[in-house]
């Protein structure tokens, strides 16, 4: 897998892992300043996502009177098209009247910037000539759509599966992981309901904890290293998930003490990594 | 006496005309979208709007200078918010918002009248709508 490649697929897995913690979100797409589409969905045609560009490319040419364009929202009574602006990237989501627009705001504009910063630190020229080697402005679209539905899952390097670690990839992608070091995982913070909620103890998917004691040859995992991404770590116990209802969504539950402590609160990302003594 | 009763007359007389010749027709929803807008101009973070329609424009910024470019960019703003809702059946557009590093405006349709409001970064967009939520 080339460089370029790489960058489309670990951008197409952010966006399809987006796209399942948010089920709401219709389209999504990621273009550079040069108009080139970097990554989307296979549903949007190449036709409307060109279009769609120059609508916003209107926009952004006239914004330098307030300072450049950091977002532009067009909420409709069915639903809201929103372009966010990262760096030299732009993203657009299309999304459904019914989402909630704070939970797709924090997804995005954590996720999309920590994807962007990790593959601009791995290298970073071929992001910005993503498009170079095609004769069309548009040219990562044709092989995007055979590409979109398959390559992100089967090509990464994933020991475990991805449907239980939604923002592994990008993160394998950052160092690649010897046999015994499993990296951290970025979840998104879930409380804890009930009465006798243990303050020590954070709730992580039953199949994130069995890949990492597979990767650790059976060892039980009893612990995890939690960090936010204002730099706070900390070490709590871990037990599976017991609802159901956050199976395979990515989540790790904190109790409420513990994310005062930790200064986070649900629906932030943390990275969450096994520790093992 | 007579003089005085007369003089009475006369100043209520006065005014009473005054008013009738003075009243106008029943205010448009222009008129009123104008005076909320008015309204709105004095708070906290509003920095102007630009208010038109097909006969006439207001326009009220306390930065004139950036007149024009402000004009183009809402008028592209809202030209994008048509667009965009056809292409992704979005809907009647309820607002169009555009958030600048320094500034942020506001558009929407009431009507056949187009209204951007310009606010400094941190305004609270939402409250402001809810200000003009009678439209």
């Amino acid at each position: 897998m080339d460089s370029n490649e790489i960058y489309t697929t670990a951008l197409n897995n952010a966006l399809d892992e987006m796209r399942k913690v948010c089920p709401d979100i219709q389209h999504a797409f990621i273009y550079n300043e040069n108009g080139e589409l970097i990554a989307g969905d296979a549903e949007t045609p190449q036709k409307v996502t060109t279009r769609i560009i120059d609508v916003f490319d209107d926009i952004l040419e006239r914004a330098e009177a307030i300072g450049g364009v950091e977002a532009i929202t067009i909420n409709g009574d069915m639903g809201t098209v929103k372009l966010y602006h990262f760096n030299e990237h732009y993203l657009v989501a299309v999304y459904s009247a019914k989402a909630e627009v704070g939970y797709v705001d924090t997804i995005v504009r954590v996720l999309v910037p920590t994807v962007l910063k990790v593959l601009e630190k791995l290298s970073p020229t071929p992001l910005k000539n993503v498009a170079e080697p095609k004769p069309e402005p548009l040219g990562l679209e044709k092989p995007q759509e055979g590409e979109l539905t398959e390559k992100p899952v089967e090509k990464l390097p994933a020991e475990s599966k991805p449907e239980a670690e939604p923002f592994l990839a990008s993160e394998k992608l950052q160092e690649p992981p010897s046999p015994l070091e499993v990296p951290a995982v970025q979840l998104i913070v879930e409380n804890i309901g009930g009465l006798l909620v243990p303050s020590d103890t954070v709730r992580v998917d039953s199949e994130t904890l069995s890949s990492w004691e597979n990767a650790f040859e059976g060892k039980k995992i009893e612990y995890v290293e939690i960090e936010t991404f204002n730099g706070k770590t900390a070490r709590y116990k871990v037990k599976p998930i017991k609802d159901s209802k956050y199976t395979g969504k990515g989540v790790v539950q904190i109790p409420e003490k513990v994310q005062l402590a930790l200064e986070i609160k649900k629906g932030e990302l943390v990275k969450v990594k096994p520790v093992i003594e | 006496m007579t003089k005085k009763k007369k003089d009475a007359e006369e100043t209520v007389a006065e005014p009473m005309a005054l008013e009738e010749a003075a009243i106008p027709s029943a205010p448009t929803t222009t008129d009123k979208l104008k005076a909320s807008l008015e309204e709105l101009k004095g708070y906290e973070g509003v920095i102007g709007y630009i208010l038109r329609n097909s006969t006439s424009a207001a326009i009220d910024l306390k930065d004139p200078s950036k007149l024009i470019e402000y004009a183009i960019l809402s008028s592209s703003a809202l030209e994008a918010g048509e667009e965009l809702s056809e292409t992704f059946n979005l809907g009647l557009v309820k607002s169009i918002l555009v958030e600048g590093k320094e500034v942020k405006v506001l558009s929407f349709t009431v009507g056949e009248n187009k209204v951007s409001i310009f606010m400094e970064k941190n305004t609270d967009p939402e409250k402001v709508l809810k200000k003009l939520g009678q439209f």
